[in-house]
Order: C-alpha cells, then structure tokens, then sequence
C-alpha cells in the first residue's frame, strides 16, 4: 500500500481554488491512501466550519473527508502515543535549532510536526518513504535546507542566528511535493475538467496565490512543461 | 517580561506613532508597525504581537474617511489613543502589568462598539492580524506557528501570504523544480 500524507495547507488551497473534484479523481487513480492527522483535520474542517467566511470551503473538505479521499491514518494506542511523543520532539528540535540574542526562535507548530511524525511512523511501517505534500516555506526548507532558512531569518532579522546544526540531521530526507506539483500529475493524467489550453497555467497561479510557496519563475517553468 | 533594551524600542516607536498620529502620517504609523515585526518573529510576545496589530489598525483608521463618518467614531478613536498614552506611561514607569491591561483595555473597546462601527472596527482588527501574521511568516516562522500567534486561521493566512512576494525569495527555493516534478512522477507511477 502506498501512502500520501497532506498538510493543512495544501487541501485548504485545493478546496479554495475549487479543485477538489481533481484531487478525488487523483485519488482513485492513485493505488494507495491519502492520510491526514488530526491536528490536519481540525485546521481544514473542524475549526473553519465554525467560521461562516470558510463554512463553505471546510464543508466541501468534509464531504471528501467523509467519502473516504482522505482519512486519518489507522494507528494503534501504541502509535498514537508513538506520533506525539515523535511530534513534540520535532517541535523541540526545531524550536531551539536557531538562537538569537541567546533566544530560540520557535518555528513551527504541531499541525506541522505532527505531520512529520506521521510519515516518520508510516515509513518504519511499510518500510517506505512516505512524502508529503506541504505548501508552506518554512518546513520545506527545514527539510531540504535548514541553512538557507537561517541565511533568510538573519537578512530579515537584521541579526545573527546561532544554529544548532546537529539539529538539522532530523529533518533530512523527508520527500516534499507541493500543491502546484500534485496539480501537475493531474494536468499530465487529464483528469482537470477545464479543458481551455491556459487553465494549468491559471491553476498553478491560483494555487500559488492561495498559499503554496512557490516562485514565479517556477511556475512558469511549470506551465510550459 | 520584556527586557530593558526592548521596553526602550518598544516605548521609542510607541512615541513615534503619537507624533505620526498628531500629523495624521498614517503611511508612518503602517512603516512603524512594522518594526514590531522583528521582535515578534524572535520573541512571539503576545503583549508586542497586539501592540503592532493596534498600531497597524490606527493606520487603517487614519486612512479611511468612511470610518470617521459611522456616529460614535470620535469616542472610539479617542479611547484607542488614550490606551496608546498609556501604554508609553506604563513603559516609562516599567510597570509592565500596566502596559498589559492596556493592551485589554484597548481591546475590549470593540466590544462597547455596535452596529456599522463594530463590524468595521472588528474587520480593521483581523485585516492587522493577517498583515502582521504575514509579516512573521515572511520572516521564516512556519505558517502554522504564525497563524496560532495571530490567533487567526490558516485559510486567512494562506490566502493574504500567495498575494505577497513570499513565494518569490531566492533562498526557498530548497529543490530544482525538475527534480521535485519528477518525486511527483515516482510517487504517482503505476
């Protein structure tokens, strides 16, 4: 069995730009699950359904959610206990990883690390990597980069960041796709209904300008291809 | 508690934004909500995190006409200034208590306001939140941290930062595109 965990961001960009009809169709094509956590599935339907702007958004995600395109990943009370321990580990790590004015800089959240520690525990189960579609810069580059994030937090900062770079080690070697990516397999399998011949391209501008960090250069290069 | 040389940045910009205020600078008073922004990234101080989105919500204040117009205005306004003064009085006094029930005061504010105002003040409020959130997040803070310091949701966030220059920052750019095309390829190959 194949496995896909998604972050928050990428279903709540799918569900605001109205293309979640392809991802169902990608799911069918696609010979394995699509996973959630729980901190995940508060963030795209629990919590926005109580906000009358997203209602609509965190209902469709619902309704997919119900129907089975995506689900929370079946663990044991074992693994459950495994997935928080793993998740606040990947908290600590990376919120004492860069110090500045001897002060950690906190930089990502459970909904992200729980993510992490999702595909952690999927990957010792099937013995297999397990990638994640991530829309947001920061974890991405924690992952492919942690020194890029630094050199972009000390320009930023205007300060000097101590990194702990034994740190980085953890973070290596998570596989990373983003929304506009997912949206490519999908233009490559026709399975979009917009047939008209600028729609990927308009997909992957609307993709990035619901959230997925991705350059303009990128997606250019990713619409000609 | 916030340390002696952050009380004095913090009080220097609040009296920045007295004088900006006083020239009705509201293009200033914007430019100094922003150097909160810095502190906050580092520090995610809950009482900073408020005064830059008060701060940057006075600006929207001064900018827009309509709001002056909405009966009740003139009071509001007058209270959020006096809870600025305040906070600088408290500062001064280093009596940071004072300086946090300021921050509430200010808040609750809204909550004495009905009708147009309040929807309109309650709207200025959020916008402030999602434009610092998106600030931090420029600043390399993961989207999920942002949003759960702003206190707003990932959907706000995600939607203000694609508009934004995020995306387009040399140093994200942790993979060529070709190589994570062809993840993509793999993860979805037959």
């Amino acid at each position: 069995m194949k496995y896909l965990i998604f972050d928050a961001g990428p279903l709540i960009n799918f569900s605001m730009n109205g293309l979640l009809d392809s991802l169902e169709r990608l799911k069918a094509d696609f010979n394995g699950e699509f996973l959630i956590t729980k901190e995940v599935k508060a963030e795209i339907i629990d919590h926005p359904k109580t906000v009358k702007r997203f209602e609509l958004g965190a209902i469709r995600l619902e309704e997919l959610y119900n129907r089975g395109v995506f689900k929370l990943a079946k663990l044991n009370a074992e693994e459950v206990d495994e997935l928080r321990r793993l998740r606040d580990n990947y908290m600590q790590q990376s919120n004492s990883m860069f110090k500045t004015k001897n002060k950690p800089v906190h930089l990502l959240d459970k909904g992200e690390c729980a993510v992490l520690a999702l595909s952690t525990i999927m990957k010792r189960k099937s013995g297999e990597d397990i990638p994640i579609v991530i829309d947001e810069r920061t974890t991405r580059i924690i992952i492919e980069n942690p020194g890029n994030l630094k050199k972009l937090m000390e320009k930023k900062l205007h300060t000097k960041i101590k990194a702990n770079t034994k740190a980085y080690d953890l973070f290596k070697g998570f596989k990373i796709i983003r929304s506009t990516e997912l949206a490519y397999i999908i233009h490559k399998k026709d399975l979009f209904k917009l047939k008209h011949p600028k729609a990927f391209e308009a997909i992957v501008y609307g993709l990035k300008f619901k959230g997925t960090s991705i350059s303009e250069k990128e997606v250019q290069a990713l619409a000609k291809m | 508690m916030i340390k002696i040389e952050e009380k004095n940045h913090i009080l220097d910009i609040l009296r920045k934004v007295k004088e900006a205020v006083q020239k009705k600078d509201y293009v200033k008073i914007k430019d100094l909500s922003n150097k909160f922004v810095h502190h906050s990234s580092i520090h995610q101080d809950a009482d900073v995190i408020s005064v830059a989105v008060i701060i940057y919500s006075l600006s929207k204040m001064l900018e827009r006409d309509d709001y002056k117009k909405e009966k009740n205005f003139s009071q509001f306004y007058s209270d959020y200034l006096k809870t600025i003064s305040n906070m600088i009085n408290a500062l001064e006094k280093d009596d940071h208590k004072a300086f946090h029930n300021e921050i509430e005061t200010n808040r609750k504010l809204l909550s004495k306001l009905s009708g147009n105002l309040k929807a309109n003040m309650k709207d200025v409020l959020n916008r402030a939140k999602i434009n610092k959130a998106s600030k931090i997040y420029e600043h390399g803070i993961s989207m999920g941290k942002t949003a759960k310091i702003l206190g707003i949701t990932l959907w706000e966030l995600a939607e203000y930062t694609g508009r934004t220059k995020v995306g387009n920052v040399n140093l994200g750019v942790t993979m060529e595109l070709r190589d994570r095309i062809k993840l993509a390829e793999e993860i979805f190959a037959k």
